[in-house]
Formats: C-alpha cells, sequence, structure tokens
C-alpha cells in the first residue's frame, strides 16, 4: 500500500517499544486492554507524507467503552485500524493486552464503516467468515446466536445484495460479534440505520457490551450517540487528528433528557464548531455533526 | 409482447436474405457451383449427415477444441491470477502480453505449422493460443480490481494467502473469469475452422476446404451454417452453466 514512510527503523523502533511494554504493564498492572502513547501515523500522499494523527495518548480499560468523535478526516478511521493492526505507524506506542501491535488477533474484532460483507458469500457464511477454525456444529450454533441478535433471523440464506444498507450492517456487526472478540471496535456502525433502528441497537449493543464484558471502542458522528455509549468520549480535532479532551461520562449522565447530557453536548459541540458557534448555537443544529457540516456548507 | 417484437425483429434480416438468395437463384443465373439452390443445400445437408460425414467432421473439431481450451482455461486462469495479484509479474509480463495479442491467431498458424507440422498438435496449439488471452486478460482484471477493503476483511480474520485467493480474490475475479472464458470458447472454435481451413485432413474446416476444391458451393454453405450454429449454442449454453455459478451477480441488477 506504500503508507510506511520509515519500515525499517519502525521495525526497530517497535522492538524497542515492546521492552518497554512489558515494563509498564507491569507498572500498571495490566489493567489497560488498549495502550496508546505518542502515537503519530503519517500517509503518503503524491508521495508527500501527510500527518494524518498526532500524538495521540489513549489508555483503555478491560470492559471500557470509549466513544469518539471528531470532523470527517480526521483520522478515526485510521485509528481504529492501527489498534486493530490492519495499519501501520510510524511513531508511538500501540498495544494490545501489554503486547504491542503487530498485526490482527483473533480477538480484536472490527466493524467497518462501510459493511464489507463479501458479496458472494451468503449472510450466514459472511458471518461465520471468521469462524472458519471452529466445528461445523459450533459455528453454526455461533451464526445462529448472532444472526438473531441483531434481528436478522430468517436472512440466513439471503446475499448481501437482497438486503438493505442498515441490515447488511447489523449483519457485519453479527459478524465482528461472531468469533466473541475481546476488544470491539466499531466504526461509525450505526451510520446506515434509520432512527429508531440505531435507538434499538445502542441498546443492543450496550446490553452485549455488559454481558460479555467486551471492550468496545467505537467511531461515531452522532454526538448523542456518543455520550449515551461512552464511559468516555474522545473528542479529536481536524486533520492532524489529535486528542482535545477525553471526557468521561457519568452514569446519570447517560440518560437522554438529564441535565448532564445537555451539558456534555454543549461542551462537545464546543470543541469540535468552537470558530463558528456565534451563529450557531447547539440547542438549534441537530444532533448531527455531517448534517452541521452540510448547513456550513450550504450557507457559505 | 416486447419479447414477440424482438423476435420479430430479429427475423426480418434472415427472411431478406432467404429471399434475396431465391430470386438470385431464380433470374440470376448464377453457375450452381457459385450460388446453388436453397433445395440443394439442404439436400447436401441430408446426405451428409445421412452418411455420417459431417457429424463426424463436427465431432472432430470439436474435439480439438476441447482440448485445446481445456489447457487454455487452465493456463489462461492460472497466469490471470497470478499476474493479477503480484505487481511485479504485472510489469514483467502484461506489456508483451498486449504485443503479442495484438497479432491475429492466423497470423500465427504458419509458424506453427512449421513447428508443430500439420497434425493434430498443430491444431491444439493454436486453439490454446486463441483462447489463451482473453482467458488470461480477463481473469488478471477480475483479480486486479478487487476492492482493497474486502482483502482488509481477509487480513483482519487472519486468512493464508491461499485462504485468502480462494474466499476473496477467486469468487471476487469469477464473473470476470466466466466472461474471459465465453470469449475463449468462441475464439477457439473460430481458430480451429481456420487452422483446419488451412491445414488439415479432417474436421469441418477441412471439409469446407476440399469441397471448395470440387466446386461443391453447397457443401461450403453447410459447412458455414454448421459452424455459426454450433458457436452460437456453444455460446448460450456456457453462458446458462455459468450463470449457474455465479448467483449473487443476477440479484446485483436487480
Ligand atoms: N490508505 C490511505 N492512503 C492515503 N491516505 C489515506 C489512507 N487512508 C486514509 N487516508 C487519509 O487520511 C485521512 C484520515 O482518514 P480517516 O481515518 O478515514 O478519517 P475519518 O475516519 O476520521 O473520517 C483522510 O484525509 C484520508 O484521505
Ligand atoms: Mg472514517
Amino acid at each position: 500500500m506504500g503508507e510506511t514512510i520509515k519500515g525499517q527503523q519502525n521495525d526497530q523502533k517497535k522492538k524497542t517499544n515492546m521492552i518497554k511494554v512489558d515494563q509498564e504493564c507491569f507498572m500498571k498492572g495490566n489493567d489497560y486492554i488498549i495502550n496508546v502513547e505518542h502515537l503519530h501515523k503519517q500517509f503518503l500522499v503524491d508521495k508527500k507524507p501527510m500527518d494524518v494523527l498526532s500524538d495521540i495518548n489513549l489508555s483503555i480499560k478491560r470492559g471500557e467503552f470509549i466513544t469518539i468523535v471528531g470532523h470527517s478526516g480526521c483520522g478515526k478511521s485510521t485509528l481504529l485500524k492501527i489498534m486493530c493492526g490492519l495499519v501501520d505507524y510510524e511513531d508511538g506506542i500501540v498495544e494490545r493486552n501489554g503486547h504491542a501491535v503487530v498485526g490482527p488477533g483473533p480477538k480484536c474484532g472490527m466493524v467497518f464503516q462501510d459493511h464489507r460483507l463479501l458479496p458472494w458469500l451468503k449472510i450466514k457464511d459472511n458471518v461465520g467468515f471468521g469462524l472458519s477454525a471452529l466445528p461445523k456444529k459450533e459455528r453454526e450454533e455461533s451464526v445462529r446466536k448472532h444472526l438473531e441478535m441483531v434481528g436478522l433471523k430468517g436472512f440466513e440464506n439471503s446475499y448481501p445484495a437482497q438486503l438493505s444498507g442498515g441490515m447488511s450492517q447489523r449483519a457485519a456487526i453479527a459478524r465482528g460479534l461472531a468469533n466473541n472478540p475481546t476488544i470491539l471496535l466499531l466504526d461509525e456502525p450505526f451510520g446506515a440505520l434509520d432512527a429508531l433502528t440505531r435507538i434499538q441497537m445502542q441498546k443492543e449493543i450496550l446490553r452485549i457490551q455488559k454481558e460479555q464484558s467486551t471492550t468496545m471502542v467505537m467511531v461515531t458522528h452522532d454526538i448523542d450517540e456518543a455520550i449515551v455509549l461512552g464511559n468516555r468520549i474522545v473528542v479529536m480535532s481536524a486533520r492532524p487528528g489529535k486528542i482535545m479532551d477525553i471526557i468521561k461520562v457519568s452514569e446519570a449522565g447517560r440518560e437522554r433528557n438529564s441535565e448532564e447530557f445537555g451539558r456534555y453536548k454543549k461542551k462537545i459541540y464546543d470543541y469540535l464548531f468552537s470558530e463558528e458557534n456565534n451563529e450557531m448555537t447547539y440547542k438549534d443544529v441537530s444532533s448531527d455533526i455531517d448534517e452541521i457540516q452540510k448547513k456550513k456548507k450550504n450557507a457559505s | 409482447m416486447k419479447s414477440i417484437k424482438k423476435t420479430v425483429l430479429a427475423l426480418i434480416v434472415p427472411f431478406g436474405i432467404i429471399v434475396a438468395w431465391y430470386l438470385a437463384v431464380k433470374y440470376g443465373h448464377t453457375p450452381e457451383g457459385i450460388l446453388p439452390s436453397m433445395e440443394k443445400v439442404w439436400k447436401a445437408f441430408k446426405t451428409n449427415i445421412e452418411n455420417g460425414q459431417l457429424t463426424n467432421d463436427v465431432l472432430v473439431s470439436l474435439s480439438r477444441v476441447v482440448k485445446g481450451y481445456f489447457v487454455a482455461a487452465i493456463l489462461g486462469i492460472v497466469a490471470g491470477s497470478v499476474i493479477g495479484m503480484s505487481k511485479t509479474a504485472k510489469d514483467l509480463f502484461l506489456p508483451i502480453i498486449t504485443v503479442i495479442r495484438q497479432i491475429p491467431i492466423i497470423a500465427w498458424i504458419p509458424l506453427i505449422i512449421l513447428w508443430c507440422g500439420i497434425g493434430e498438435e498443430s491444431k491444439v496449439v493454436i486453439i490454446v493460443l486463441a483462447a489463451f488471452f482473453p482467458i488470461l486478460v480477463n481473469t488478471e482484471n477480475g483479480i486486479e480490481k478487487t476492492p482493497e477493503g474486502m482483502l482488509e476483511v481477509a487480513r483482519l480474520y487472519k486468512l493464508n494467502p491461499w485462504k485468502t485467493f480462494i474466499k476473496v480474490y477467486l469468487p471476487h475475479a469469477l464473473p470476470h473469469m466466466l466472461v474471459g472464458l465465453r470469449l475463449g470458447l468462441g475464439v477457439a472454435w473460430m481458430a480451429v475452422v481456420a487452422s483446419e481451413l488451412i491445414a488439415a485432413s479432417s474436421g469441418i474446416g477441412y471439409r469446407m476446404s476440399d469441397a471448395r476444391s470440387l466446386m461443391m458451393a453447397d457443401v461450403v454453405i453447410v459447412c458455414m451454417l454448421v459452424v455459426g450454429i454450433i458457436g452460437v449454442v456453444m455460446d448460450k449454453l456456457i453462458g446458462v452453466i455459468f450463470g449457474m455459478f455465479t448467483p449473487w451477480e443476477k440479484l446485483k441488477k436487480a
């Protein structure tokens, strides 16, 4: 893909990181299932390096639900891909379970922004895609259970082309859950869903997260969703993506009609739209960053 | 209604040709050896079927096609897959392949006869050569166009290279590959007739060139019609069979 800029140096860096990592894990009592320190990421665009992520520091505890918000293009998807080992990084430490991330692992699932079902596989085979190591019976059982979980019972033998966008996305979530990952990274998973299904799925994903104590990291462009789901909300700046703040959400603040909820919302809006909030207040805009950006475009 | 209209439209030109043919024979005073009457062609067809010659010729040609096509399919799919997945292999082979493809298959025949003689091998080699390129190019195209996102899914689930090929590249390339295989079969059939016309002692192409030297235009026309019909039947058949391999493709268009 040609995205590694300093290939060899990186390998060395990663090796030294690994030693560092072990000490740190020991020091932190291995509480952190994901640990990102001083992460920098560049992409080569027209042969010129472009900073995408800059000095990302984020430690995630086992069983935590982290949500990430930020303008589109700020590197949220890239951050998730680095965490699960699909994308290389230049600088910094990225660890899962105390080990430097060098590639994908079975315990770290990912649900992509576009559903990425394989069009030639029936839904049941798409959901069971990562389960080829399991015996047939267990595989079928897991597929059945997770399809039911996302409300797609009866669509086992359909092809992705026969499903609506929202259904495809739910199938992709089922695939992400099917091999019982301890970490699940979700990249705007509910973006294609209608408002009702979205709220339903939010409840469902919270239930799953509690039930299986999965650690979840979800990128979302819906600020309400970020507050409802996240134990902590990571607010990122525009490119190059930096972490502006990590907001801890209290249990009470997750209630949509609580006063605290409103305060969190204002805080996030202020971070994301600090430059132009003289003409727009958080009250009269919808909860969707994308929509705000559209309005911005139309206005100018 | 639409399909009736379509059928009627499709039949107008053939009907016109038949009428023109009939008129040309009746009023044109063309010699029998140049333009035989329709009854004469029909009779030639019947005799050649009855004495088993036509069937035999067709079977000889078809068996050559099957042999050469089978080899071309394997070579084309393997080479196309390798070139489609490896940038190095692509840069190494694709430029020269593009050049070689421009040489019409007829232009290969003299050299191949020099190298392989006029026996069975030369025909099979010509068919391999003719069918190989469309299969290769289409396979390569289908493999190469596999979306990065799907390959990312394969990497996420740690599929090894072979599994990635079987589960992602190959199914993605399959519809393209089938197009190549279909085109390949068409050119293989044309190539066998061409090679038999030039140098052979059996097969439908040989029968045509033999009949020409005997001034039997009726037999030439019978052979031409048979070649055309077999070509169409093979194409339709392979289209239907291949459609069964890619059930998800039909859904996309719907
Ligand atoms: N493989 C790649 N090669 C080059 N640039 C990329 C690649 N992937 C993403 N980018 C660029 O990196 C930036 C961040 O992308 P992304 O992580 O997808 O942002 P987000 O998910 O926050 O919208 C964008 O400007 C995008 O164009
Ligand atoms: Mg994204």
